[in-house]
Order: C-alpha cells, then sequence, then structure tokens
C-alpha cells in the first residue's frame, strides 16, 4: 500500500492579533494509506481543522513535513488532488443545486455536456436527482450537505477533506447520512478520506482508523484500529465490539483531557 | 373540486413564492403616503387661510404666508398647469416638459452608464490590489465632498475647449454616480464569507474564475443597491449639470426659466419640480426591475 498523506513532525503557532502565540498543534505524525477513512476526534480547539487545512493547503504549517500524494500540499491543490466539505454546505445561493455541482468542473474546464451528466450522476449518488434545479434555501441542511459532498465528488478526486459535514445535523439525519458516505465510499475502493467529527459514535461506525487528539498543544494521543466488518449497517451499532471500541476511544479522549464530547 | 385545488396551492408556492404581494404592499402603502400628503399640503392651506395666515398663540404670532397660493399654490393648479400653454401661443406645458424631460433623461442616462463603468472598475481594481485601494480610495471619497455645483462649470468649460460640450451633462451627472458604485460594489466583492473563498482555493481557482464565479455574483445585490442611488443621483446630477452648461433644453433650464417667472404663474415651477421627481422615480423603477430579472435567487427567497 502507498501512503497517500505522509505527515512527519508536523508544528503549527498561530500568532493573534495580540501577539500571543497559540500552539495549535506540536508534532504530529501520521500517515495515511490509500483506500483508508481516517477520522480525527477530540476536544474542542485541538487542531483537527487545523490539520485538515495544512493537509488541503489553505494553511501552511510552521514546522514539519507534509506530502500529500508523494508532492508537496500545494503541489497537491493545484494538482486538484482532494476535495474539501466544509462544515456549512457552502453552496452558491446564485446557482442551482446541479450548477453548484458543476463549479468544480467550469473551473477545471471540462466540456459543457460532460459537466452536466457527471453532476446528474454525482446528485443521483446521493439521491438528490429531483432536485437539480433548486437554488439552496429550498433544500433542507442534510440536504445541503448532501450537494456539498457531490460537488466535492463531482471531479473524482482521490482524497475527500471532511470537516465535521455533519456537525449540525439531527441525530437521524446524520445516521442516514452516515450511510450515505459509506456507500459512496465503498463504491470507490481506492479513495480517501479524511473525516473530522465531535463524534465518538460517528467516528468508530464509519472509520478504519479513528485519530484521537488532545489538547493544549495539540498532539495525536491515540490511534484506534477500527476492524469492525463490513459492510456495515444499523446491526454494526448493536455489536459488542462496537460498544467495546466506543469505550475504547472514550478513555482515550479522557485521558488527552476530553472536555465537550458528545456521542 | 374546491378542496383539491386548495390542496395544491401550499405546494405550488413553496416552489415559487409569490413575487408580487410585497409589490403590491409596496404600491399600496406608498398610494397612501401619497394621498396623506396631499391631504396635509391642502389642509394646511385651508387651514392658514381660515386664520388669515397668522396664527396666534398667547403672546407669539406665527407668520402662515408661506401657505398661501402664491408660495404653495394648490395641487389642482398645479396638475391644471400641465395642459395649460407654457408660454403665449405655445404647446401645452406637458408636451413641453416632456420633451426637456427627455433631453435630461438621455444625458442623464449616458451619465449613469459612465460613472457606472469607472466605479465598477475602481471597485475591481480596489478589491485586488491593496496598494491601489489605500492610495486612491481616500481621493474617492473626498472627491464627494467636493459640491458639484463648483465642478460644474469647470466641466463645462473643459469640455467646451475640447469640442465635446454635448458631454459636458453626462459627465456631471456621471461624477455623483460612480461614488456609490464604488464603494457598494467594492464591498460587495470583498464580503465573502471565508469558507466560500476557501473553496475557490481547494479547486485552485485563479483570480478571474474567483471574480466571475464568486466575486461579482456575491456583490450584485450590493451592486444594484448602488445602481438604484445612482439612478436618481444621475437625474439630480444631470439637472444641476445644465444649469451652467449654456444648453437651451432640458428640465434644469425649465426650472431656471420658471423659477425667474415664478410671480406671474408659480404652478408652472412646481409642474416642473414634479416632472423632475418623477424621471427620477421612473428611472429607479427600471433598475429595480432588472435586478428583479438578474438577482432571481434573492427575490425569490426574499418573499
Ligand atoms: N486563524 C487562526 N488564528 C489564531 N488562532 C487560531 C486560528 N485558527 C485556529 N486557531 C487556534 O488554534 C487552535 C486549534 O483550532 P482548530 O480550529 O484547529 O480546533 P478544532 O479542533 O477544529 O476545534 P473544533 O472542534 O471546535 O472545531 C484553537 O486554539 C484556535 O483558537
Ligand atoms: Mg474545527
Amino acid at each position: 500500500m502507498t501512503s497517500i498523506i505522509s505527515i512527519k513532525n508536523l508544528s503549527k503557532t498561530f500568532r493573534g492579533a495580540d501577539g500571543v502565540e497559540v500552539h495549535a498543534l506540536e508534532n504530529v505524525s501520521l500517515d495515511i494509506q490509500e483506500g483508508e477513512f481516517v477520522s480525527l476526534i477530540g476536544p474542542s480547539g485541538c487542531g483537527k481543522s487545523t490539520l485538515l487545512r495544512m493537509i488541503a493547503d489553505l494553511i501552511q504549517p510552521t514546522n514539519g513535513q507534509l506530502t500529500v500524494n508523494g508532492k508537496t500540499a500545494q503541489q497537491a491543490r493545484k494538482d486538484r488532488e482532494y476535495g474539501f466539505v466544509f462544515q456549512n454546505a457552502t453552496l452558491y445561493e446564485w446557482r442551482t443545486v446541479i450548477k453548484n455541482v458543476e463549479l468544480p468542473l467550469e473551473i477545471m474546464k471540462h466540456g459543457k455536456e460532460e459537466r452536466r451528466a457527471r453532476a446528474r450522476e454525482m446528485l443521483k449518488l446521493v439521491e438528490l436527482g429531483d432536485f437539480e434545479e433548486k437554488y439552496p434555501w429550498q433544500l433542507s441542511g442534510g440536504m445541503q450537505q448532501r450537494v456539498s459532498i457531490a460537488r466535492a465528488l463531482a471531479f473524482q478526486p482521490r482524497l475527500l477533506l471532511m470537516d465535521e459535514p455533519f456537525g449540525a445535523l439531527d441525530e437521524m439525519t446524520r445516521e442516514r447520512m452516515n450511510n450515505e458516505l459509506l456507500r459512496i465510499w465503498t463504491a470507490m475502493p481506492e479513495m480517501t478520506v479524511v473525516f473530522v467529527t465531535h463524534s465518538i459514535s460517528e467516528a468508530v461506525y464509519l472509520s478504519s482508523r479513528v485519530v484521537v487528539m488532545s489538547p493544549r498543544p495539540g498532539r495525536i494521543a491515540e490511534m484506534i484500529d477500527i476492524d469492525l466488518p463490513r459492510p456495515r449497517g444499523s446491526a454494526t451499532r448493536d455489536l459488542d465490539q462496537f460498544f467495546h471500541l466506543t469505550s475504547r476511544v472514550r478513555h482515550a479522549l479522557r485521558q488527552g483531557v476530553g472536555l465537550g464530547i458528545d456521542e | 373540486m374546491a378542496a383539491a385545488s386548495e390542496r395544491i396551492e401550499p405546494n405550488a408556492r413553496a416552489e415559487r413564492p409569490p413575487r408580487d404581494s410585497s409589490g403590491m404592499r409596496t404600491l399600496l402603502s406608498s398610494i397612501l403616503i401619497i394621498a396623506a400628503l396631499c391631504l396635509l399640503w391642502e389642509g394646511l392651506k385651508n387651514f392658514s387661510k381660515s386664520v388669515d395666515y397668522a396664527l396666534t398663540v398667547g403672546e407669539t404670532t406665527i407668520d402662515l404666508s408661506l401657505f398661501n397660493d402664491t408660495q404653495l399654490p394648490h395641487l389642482g393648479d398645479i396638475l391644471g398647469a400641465f395642459s395649460e400653454p407654457s408660454q403665449r401661443n405655445g404647446p401645452p406645458l406637458y408636451a413641453m416638459l416632456l420633451e426637456n424631460a427627455l433631453y435630461t433623461l438621455w444625458a442623464a442616462v449616458r451619465g449613469f452608464f459612465i460613472g457606472g463603468a469607472i466605479g465598477f472598475i475602481l471597485a475591481i481594481l480596489f478589491a485586488h490590489s491593496r496598494l491601489l485601494q489605500r492610495g486612491l480610495l481616500p481621493y474617492v471619497v473626498a472627491s464627494q465632498t467636493v459640491p458639484i455645483l463648483a465642478i460644474a462649470p469647470m466641466v463645462v468649460i473643459w469640455m467646451g475647449r475640447a469640442g465635446a460640450l454635448e458631454w459636458s451633462v453626462p459627465i456631471i451627472a456621471a461624477y455623483l454616480t460612480f461614488f456609490p458604485v464604488t464603494i457598494y460594489t467594492l464591498r460587495g466583492l470583498t464580503s465573502i464569507p471565508p469558507t466560500a473563498l476557501e473553496l475557490m482555493q481547494s479547486y485552485a481557482a485563479g483570480w478571474w474564475d474567483i471574480l466571475v464565479k464568486l466575486r461579482l455574483p456575491n456583490a450584485l445585490p450590493q451592486i444594484f443597491t448602488a445602481l438604484k442611488i445612482s439612478a436618481t443621483a444621475s437625474v439630480v446630477g444631470a439637472i444641476i449639470g445644465e444649469l451652467p452648461s449654456g444648453i437651451q433644453t432640458g428640465l434644469g433650464i425649465a426650472i431656471l426659466n420658471f423659477s425667474r417667472y415664478y410671480n406671474q404663474s408659480p404652478p408652472r415651477l412646481f409642474a416642473t419640480i414634479l416632472m423632475a421627481g418623477l424621471l427620477g422615480i421612473l428611472f429607479f423603477a427600471v433598475i429595480a426591475g432588472v435586478e428583479r430579472l438578474v438577482v432571481r435567487w434573492r427575490a425569490e427567497a426574499a418573499s
């Protein structure tokens, strides 16, 4: 297996407007293999978003090495190696649903017909085929987030970076979205997902590996392999192994001073 | 039958919210306000007349001669003036005003487009260059502190020397219109939700794509706010610009003439002012109409 993300001794220090330094991340090392589904979990402020944004080259590390698909993060961004899903769907309100999904394809200069066809295919994948011509405000929060996932997948990146994509959704919708995401990931065997979440059960349910982080300064406290059988479904949550794994994650979080964690 | 159609209605509404109801309400309330103002106008005149234009409250006497017929004509007289000849053996006033209004409107429209284009280009430059913004924006703001009345004669002289006198009025109008366009467009281009911009960065989008696919559509509501302000300002600018221009046509010239002969016929000046106001409202309404067509997503979401 080849590692698609390779992180060595990565640190990030923010300097606030008042000159006070915040050590958001310190000496983080992490290798993610192609095809993995890795969740980052940890208390608020432990640097999960910071780590994800550095992988995406939306911010630059202070120290350390980081390669994405064997390239610098910047090169990987320029080569459009990843799709990013934000916590709020970040749809453009002046575009219809299908035009939102076409946006990356427009920027990447795909032909008009190909764009349409691909966007349509992606909307079917997230089961929003009937909503092509709606504007974002006409959709519910969960539907909007599905559109943003379709948009991230539209140009077929090998890497999907998701920052608390379902954080704003209610429990029922969130579980449905989890299943959809697993279905999509299973359909694309080479796709790697890095998924930030606050929810222990969500992390365990989805992942092949959970990375538990601790705050002040942000570090990796523990990595837990999730060897639950696949395909996963509602029965998975009833397995003893599932309980066992969630309590392991919970303990790891407590040891790293777990505050502000829900399930 | 009736029950069935009632059940379908709410769904149809959810898909496309009714746009007309808010428009109707605006129309209705503005008619009400106009009616109230008319009542106030005539009421004050009647009241003042009944107390012989002097109201005594305790020791002090308030002079109400402002409301007599030579200072503030009856609304009926003002409306009546439209159909009377504008001068001896001349065409009726409304025809004469309409001709002048069209002339002024044409200058205002040219000024609107010149000012709009300049304002738009400045905003795009400022949005992309901190240096230009810091260096030039203060002058853009300062330009509006110089009274238009002081600028207008200079423009007339310059344009006269350049042999383009017919452009002096549009340029004076443009001087008033570029400013709101610059300020509002700049704000619309730069006040972008951070993640909306990061999305573009994640696609490694170039500045042109970011401008066309994010900044401009994001700015459209603000651009239209500016254009509506500019539409009315361009009419004001054109009327003021006509005063020192030496031109013989236009609402500004008509205002000048009728104020000279005010004592002979006050309603004619008021009628001309009314015409100028209507012209501004008309231009404003046209832009508001275009806005509804262009900013679709907002128009529907708002109602
Ligand atoms: N642009 C910034 N400037 C200064 N400090 C920042 C900046 N971004 C993040 N930080 C700080 O870095 C630390 C980590 O932030 P980060 O957003 O990565 O946390 P997080 O784990 O994603 O938290 P949450 O779960 O609440 O989203 C926090 O202390 C935060 O205040
Ligand atoms: Mg975060």
